[in-house]
């Protein structure tokens, strides 16, 4: 009679994935060209699901470093650069999302409604409100007014999606080849698998998979497999739980919890929005005057002249916000968003990255001493920090940046 | 200590073969009824429960009045989990209570219930009179799961409903901040610390299937009751091993804390239910565990 229930129970839990997996097969087939364009093609659809993000970057585990008491992960974003999270997220497909970054019994929420964005980590209690200046918003929907009388943006650059999937693919084809892989099943769906390959053996990158769900056309999985590891990627975020139904209006709007700290940040549009031109390559845009750019393709390398590295790490607030402004900031709002949130540039403690961890335990704890400076090595990215200000990225080899630094 | 005596003085016309193994059930209507009743008198009369459920209730009060103490000092909302929320609502200090009783006191209680269930009788010398009951032994053990799983609910109440007094009393009960940002009405508030209470009752009937378990081993009910303690604290070291991290969905603590799903914008019932069936697979391969033991043992004591 144990032995029966044991079994039952086993069965049980073992049948519970296999009948999710069912019904995967028969997809028809397609070219890779042809999920390019279905891609492009598709319209932001809503859509809400769980997300698990694993990392394998080989960099220490975060919460062995320092003040992560108990056993009670808490939910903060230094946790993604190892281990496994878990994420649910929900958009409307029109610009009203929220991602939710899950601890056990915490959580740190981003609620994106076009012109405004919040975050709220519960563990600190605190809310950030992100807000776009009247002048910008206004400018904002002027340009979103314009693309809606010119119904596709760029017509002469992009006319149809197929072309800009032929763009796309070809730029791409330059440095990787793209090849379909079998079809597969991501939370329950039939999928088609896009497999980039770098030509190039001097990146760490082996390849990229993604993967399409076939009815929707909308990536469901992402994965990066390192040249260090083949047996499992090195970044991976997918869904495990999908549904493509329109979330309620309770989970895309933000009210700040009666109590919580509430800080007002109005962010500037960057100068040239044209969220129409494809991303240019990193050669062909103007960079700043102490950014360089070597070699092509995925084992091009980043130089960065002047980072006083020691004074974001001193905890001497004046000194760290001199350092941050002379570091190329993201040209886009998100990418200053994270900036400011890992720099404290809100005048916050700045040795304080936001988790409790201090910054320079972090640093010293990621990074690895080598002559002249500092190596931060991973999986996918390697970042040689030198002593004389100068810092070097790329996804290859810690020695190839070495060599380069000379 | 012993509870023979109401029992034993049933009148029973067919008392020979109770105590058999495969005995059918036996057809003295009312029998499991007392029975029942009985054991539910002794759990609860038993002086040693009373103080363990005071201990319990004891312990929103300590939380309340040292948060209401220090609520004007510079450490104010300072603390792990819901401690920091209580000064706001008086709601969030049933949850913060559960929250601290979860990883130790609660599972000390459910080996103290179900630990000493079978194995107390037997160390007492009375188990013996109780299999003469006219029921089936298979019933009898229902019976024991029964009590020590009522006793288990009563601890969780105990908790949450002074809990909720006391919160009520120092904080005032409002509107429940979520941890995903924003706040639900009053109702729905006390409609979600109410499926907190509730699916952390759930979430303890594994270890009650544990113990009820180690109890049929044994006649020494401390044994018991250490091995259940130690079952849950295993298990929660096995649950922040990262090595482990295939069988951590299986383990019977890793979903405990699955009840902040409540106060998430979005429950996602698919989470709830996982922990639940964690739960129901624990308890069907120990209460079949305790069975096939329990039925076939040999009683001399």
């Amino acid at each position: 009679m144990p032995v029966a229930v044991g079994a039952v129970v086993v069965a049980g839990f073992a049948a519970a994935p296999l009948l999710a997996d069912a019904g995967s097969a028969g997809l028809p087939d397609i070219t890779a060209q042809q999920l390019v364009t279905k891609v492009l093609e598709a319209k932001p659809v809503p859509m809400s699901g769980t997300v698990v993000y694993t990392a394998r970057l080989g960099l220490p585990d975060i919460s062995s470093l320092g003040a992560v008491s108990g056993t009670v992960s808490p939910a903060d974003p230094i946790n993604l650069l190892s281990g496994s999270s878990t994420l649910r997220m929900w958009t409307d497909g029109a610009g009203r999302s929220r991602v939710s970054l899950l601890g056990a019994t915490s959580e740190y929420s981003v609620v994106h409604d076009t012109t405004q964005a919040w975050t709220y980590s519960s563990k600190q209690d605190a809310v950030t409100h992100y807000t776009l200046s009247a002048a910008d918003a206004a400018k904002l929907k002027a340009e979103q007014q314009k693309h809606a009388q010119t119904p596709v943006p760029g017509a002469s650059e992009l006319p149809t999606p197929s072309q800009a999937a032929d763009q796309a693919l070809s730029q791409a084809q330059q440095y990787s080849t793209v090849t379909l892989d079998s079809q597969t099943t991501v939370a329950g769906r039939g999928a088609y698998q896009l497999v980039v390959t770098p030509k190039t053996s001097g990146t760490l990158v082996a390849h990229i998979v993604v993967t399409v769900d076939a009815a929707t056309s909308t990536p469901l999985r992402v994965q990066v497999w390192s040249t260090d590891n083949a047996k499992a990627p090195a970044l991976e975020v997918g869904f495990t739980d999908v549904s493509f139904a329109k979330p309620s209006d309770a989970v895309l709007s933000f009210s700040a919890p009666p109590g919580a700290k509430v800080t007002e940040k109005t962010i500037a549009l960057p100068q040239h929005t044209d969220a129409t031109k494809p991303t240019p390559s990193p050669t062909a845009g103007a960079l700043p005057q102490n950014v360089t750019v070597s070699g092509t393709g995925w084992a091009s390398v980043v130089e960065v002249r002047g980072v006083k590295v020691s004074a974001l790490l001193s905890g001497n607030a004046a000194a760290a916000a001199a350092a941050a402004r002379n570091l190329p900031h993201p040209p886009t709002a998100q990418g200053q968003d994270v900036v400011s949130q890992f720099m404290g540039g809100d005048g916050t403690d700045p040795s304080k990255s936001g988790s409790g961890l201090s910054a320079s335990t972090l640093y010293d704890g990621l990074t690895k001493a080598v002559p002249g400076g500092r190596l931060l090595s991973s999986a996918l990215v390697s970042v040689l920090i030198l002593d004389d200000g100068r810092v070097l990225a790329g996804a290859v080899p810690g020695t190839t940046l070495q060599q380069l630094a000379g | 200590m012993s509870h023979a005596e109401p029992v034993v003085v049933a009148p029973g016309p067919a008392p020979a073969p109770a105590g058999a193994p495969l005995d059918p059930p036996s057809p003295q209507r009312g029998a499991t009824g007392r029975l029942v009743r009985s054991e539910l008198r002794l759990v609860f009369g038993r002086r040693r429960n009373q103080v363990l459920l005071a201990g319990l209730a004891m312990v929103p009060l300590l939380i309340g009045l040292m948060i209401w103490l220090t609520q004007d000092t510079s450490t104010r909302g300072e603390g792990p989990g819901f401690i920091g929320r209580v000064s706001q609502n008086g709601l969030f200090l049933v949850v913060a209570a559960l929250f601290l009783c979860l990883p130790f006191l609660l599972p000390l209680t459910v080996g103290i219930a179900s630990g000493d269930s079978l194995a107390g009788e037997a160390n007492a010398g009375t188990l013996r009179y109780l299999l003469v009951v006219p029921v089936a032994r298979a019933r009898l053990l229902a019976v024991k799961a029964l009590g020590a799983l009522a006793f288990v609910a009563a601890a969780v109440l105990a908790i949450a409903v002074v809990g909720l007094i006391v919160g009520a009393a120092l904080f005032g009960v409002h509107d429940i901040a979520l941890i995903s940002g924003g706040s639900v009405p009053i109702g729905n508030s006390v409609l979600r610390v109410a499926g907190i209470v509730l699916y952390v009752g759930v979430s303890m009937t594994g270890l009650v299937a544990v113990g009820l378990f180690f109890s049929t081993l044994t006649e020494v009910p401390i044994g018991a009751m250490a091995a259940t303690v130690v079952t849950a604290v295993v298990s929660a070291v096995l649950d922040t091993l990262p090595a482990l991290a295939s069988i951590h969905p299986y383990l019977l603590t890793h979903h405990w804390l699955d009840f902040a799903e409540f106060l998430r914008i979005a429950p996602d019932s698919h989470v709830l239910w996982t922990g639940v069936g964690v739960q129901a697979a624990w308890v069907a391969v120990f209460g079949a565990l305790a069975w096939s033991r329990f039925t076939t043992a040999d009683v001399s004591s």
